[in-house]
């Protein structure tokens, strides 16, 4: 005789996939939605830890700390700025994993309009890495406003890297995971591109131009395009910038100061708001980069707050006057 | 099975060609094919859309062959074949089909849409299964597969051993396939719903939607009444009930020797390969051609009569349904389109939500009023529209968006940005904040700052506030702005632009 069961095996099967898909489900969503908290709502920057830490930026014997670089071809003066650093091989070893770090912050114009780096310097640093014995050169930014591929394109940068040897990354979502800010002072942790803190060379690449909140967009502030849930950062934006630049540290920072934005930045479109400055500033200190970076707009570190904050936590000098530099003229 | 062809063609035009990418592409082909929406649309418009004459098409073959359409190229059809359950393999299902009867259902759903059209009103379309089909895809099942795909992803990422190989695969396949970007649709719920309910109504007859509901399946079947090649039975017929059982249409009737209606039939020669006699056959009507016999389930005159005079009273109702209410403040249109135009012009079809690449353009449910059930607006807390894009308007098959360059959608603002100043950072609450201005992308800025203001602690704080003039009403602001939940920063309908309290 056949007996009445309550629950048949397959009933049981099929009843414990559907639940089980439906608690992972559950789970993906939570995942998904596990973003960080606002930090403490800090209105002004509390005073930066002291660091006695010295500079690891300290160039070779001989070598100047900060090289500026003058002439008409972009690509030429990036050229003359690494060579006067010491050569690409003093940042690139042979078989290094190197990302490099424009600033592609729209796709709304052309390089031209100053809101992008310009093509050639990223091209020329593509190739120099790539001469230097690099295993492969990623390039990479998030865009705001369009998509990565067309802002990409639309600057120009995706077909000279990769004429150059490189290789464009739109940057994958997955890929960013909370990491700690040991040195942090407002916040500890944040969501990071681990692929930036896990390449053995970063190279930043910003273009110096007017931001109406940050003062002037330029090394510290560029590096804000590996971060996620950056309209976050705006809550205490001067301290939280020079935090993720304490975490990030790109080991060569080659600010884009061809052409310079001087007003309605970061996203321009007036060709009268573009200043040729013709100039390239190349410094493995991020902070005196963006420190001589100030001075083409008129302006010194000190009205910065992210640079003074960087400076204030050791990640780099403010102080001009201090350092050796060279400037290169055509 | 024989759709697979055009619904891989179907799924390839999805995918592979501007899915969140702007390009200009055949990606609209099925919609240009699909007579419904031509007619309902022309109607409705009252204008010549030359793209969708391409329907032509569609109904000379027709003409010719029959319903093909149904059973060889339309791609809901497929899925809903894939779906159904087939009673010979499955002896469990016990089906309650409600019976020949409910046939004239689409004829007469068919005849309320081209009154309604007759009138301008579009509303019915949203039940075109190419617009179904789509609107699914886009809005549900493709958002879903990608939020899957990227959230396991995110689980493989954590293990760092795994990188090479996830970043391969991300590469050649989610990529291309997918996007990065997520999308989040707020009529997810009753989209998929619908798509649910339809291939659950296959448990109560195969194909139940093409049988008995689909307005296109009626149009195209009351045009294959006078189709050239039908469907013969020649006797003797060993009457074994196996063309019968396996016609997905049922039209295949024991009562009346196998024969079939020409107008229920889909021509997918299931009953030929099944035959076991080889006595079914499709033969040309060239000599003896005559119109198919009506049939018991075909419209009466009455039903035809009650029909329109119940959509001319439908029509009447949607005009007391005022266009203030389908037009809420924030109702944002894409760019160019008028809202009298855009709920003539408009085929629901969901071509612009699948292609925006920000995934700001949502199907509304009922936000726009039930007239315009799954029209596309924009919500920018969810997707901004993109300064230089114009992937909705190369993508929309009737012109609903229109037909705009880069330089003209520049000069087009599709809503008027608005400061909540108890709410924004620097004005509220006296926090260093300019996102809203940095963000937007109009080169001399829509959004300039004052100082001062009512803050009496840091009168140096900049304090944005839009210049009405400038602004587009993108709402990149509104997306970036960093103030939680509803934005500080809001979009809003052009306050020019107050309609009428009717159409009239």
């Amino acid at each position: 005789m056949k007996t009445q069961r309550l629950l048949s095996r397959r009933d049981f099967l099929r009843w414990l996939g559907v639940v089980g898909s439906g608690f992972a489900l559950d789970a993906c969503g939570k995942a998904n939605l596990s973003a960080p908290r606002l930090t403490k709502f800090t209105q002004t920057s509390l005073p930066p830890a002291a660091q006695d830490t010295p500079f690891s930026n300290a160039a070779p014997s001989g070598i100047p700390y900060l090289v500026i670089s003058h002439g008409e071809s972009p690509a030429e003066i990036t050229c003359r700025a690494i060579k006067a650093l010491g050569g690409m091989e003093r940042f690139v070893k042979n078989g290094n994993e190197v990302i490099i770090k424009p600033n592609i912050c729209t796709d709304y114009h052309p390089y031209e309009y100053a809101a992008t780096t310009n093509p050639e310097v990223v091209a020329e640093l593509v190739e120099e890495c790539l001469a230097a014995g690099a295993r492969r050169v990623r390039v990479m930014d998030s865009p705001f406003g369009g998509t990565a591929q067309s802002a990409y394109r639309k600057s120009g940068i995706a077909e000279a890297v990769e004429k150059a040897g490189g290789q464009m990354e739109v940057m994958v979502g997955a890929k960013f995971a909370k990491s700690p800010i040991p040195q942090g002072v407002d916040i500890h942790e944040w969501w990071v591109y681990q692929d930036v803190l896990a390449a053995d060379v970063l190279i930043n690449v910003p273009i110096a131009k007017h931001h109406d909140s940050a003062g002037l967009t330029l090394g510290c502030k560029n590096l804000m395009g590996t971060v996620q849930l950056r309209d976050r950062l705006h809550a205490n934006l001067h301290q939280r910038i020079a935090d993720i630049t304490s975490l990030i540290r790109p080991d060569l920072t080659v600010v884009d100061a061809y052409r310079i934005l001087t007003r309605h930045g970061p996203t321009g479109g007036n060709l009268e708001d573009v200043k040729l400055t013709k100039t390239v500033i190349a410094s493995a200190d991020i902070v005196a980069a963006d420190a001589y970076a100030c001075t083409l707009f008129g302006k010194s570190a000190d009205d910065i707050g992210y640079i003074r904050n960087a400076a204030g936590m050791g990640i780099g000098t403010k102080d001009l006057t201090a350092i050796k530099i060279e400037e290169l003229t055509a | 099975m024989s759709q697979v062809l055009a619904f891989l063609v179907f799924l390839y035009l999805f995918i592979q060609t501007p899915y969140l990418t702007p390009t200009n592409s055949f990606s609209g082909l099925f919609f240009r094919l699909d007579p419904l929406a031509a007619l309902t649309a022309m109607l409705a418009a009252r204008m010549a859309i030359p793209f969708l004459f391409l329907s032509l098409v569609t109904l000379i073959l027709t003409l010719v062959f029959g319903r093909v359409w149904c059973g060889w190229i339309c791609p809901l059809g497929t899925i809903l074949e894939w779906t159904s359950p087939h009673p010979q393999k499955k002896k469990n299902v016990r089906r309650s089909d409600p019976g020949k009867g409910w046939r004239k259902i689409k004829y007469l759903l068919l005849g309320a849409m081209v009154i309604l059209a007759l009138f301008g009103n579009q509303t019915l379309i949203f039940l075109d299964p190419n617009t179904i089909l789509t609107r699914s895809l886009a809005g549900v099942v493709f958002p879903a597969l990608r939020f899957g795909i990227l959230s396991s992803e995110k689980f493989f990422y954590q293990f760092k051993f795994l990188s090479p190989v996830l970043d391969a695969i991300h590469a050649a396949v989610v990529e291309p396939l997918f996007h990065t970007s997520q999308s989040v649709f707020i009529a997810v719920v009753p989209i998929f719903l619908f798509l649910l309910l339809l291939i659950a109504l296959n448990w109560s007859a195969e194909r139940f939607w093409c049988r008995y509901l689909c307005p296109l399946g009626g149009m195209l079947g009351g045009l294959s009444r006078f189709a050239l090649l039908r469907r013969e039975v020649t006797q003797p017929c060993s009457e074994c009930v196996l063309c019968s059982s396996h016609c997905p249409t049922a039209t295949i009737d024991p009562q009346t020797g196998f024969h079939s209606d020409p107008a229920e039939c889909i021509v997918c020669t299931e009953c030929l390969q099944k035959c076991s006699r080889g006595r079914i056959g499709f033969r040309w009507h060239l000599t003896h051609w005559q119109a198919a016999k009506r049939q018991t389930y075909d419209p009466s005159r009455r039903e035809v009569l009650t029909t329109i005079a119940a959509s001319v009273g439908a029509v009447a109702l949607a005009g007391i349904e005022t266009i203030v209410h389908r037009t809420p403040e924030r109702l944002i249109l894409p760019p160019g389109a008028l809202l009298t135009d855009f709920e003539s012009l408009c085929i629901r079809c969901a071509e612009c939500v699948r292609v925006c690449p920000t995934q700001g353009l949502q199907p509304a449910f009922l936000e726009a009023g039930w007239q315009n059930l799954m029209t596309p607006h924009l919500v920018p807390r969810l997707g901004y529209c993109v300064y230089n894009c114009t992937a909705c308007i190369q993508s929309c098959p009737t012109g609903a968006i229109p037909s705009l360059t880069v330089e003209e959608k520049h000069a087009v603002s599709i809503g008027l940005a608005s400061i909540d100043r108890d709410r924004c950072l620097p004005w509220a609450y006296n926090t260093e904040c300019a996102v809203c201005e940095e963000m937007c992308p109009v080169p001399d800025k829509a959004i300039v700052f004052d100082t001062g203001g009512n803050s009496r602690e840091n009168s140096n704080l900049l304090k944005p506030r839009v210049v009405k003039e400038k602004c587009l009403g993108c709402g990149v602001c509104e997306f970036h702005c960093p103030v939680g939940g509803e934005a500080a920063i809001r979009v809003y309908s052009i306050p020019d632009n107050k309609p009428p309290l009717t159409g009239i």
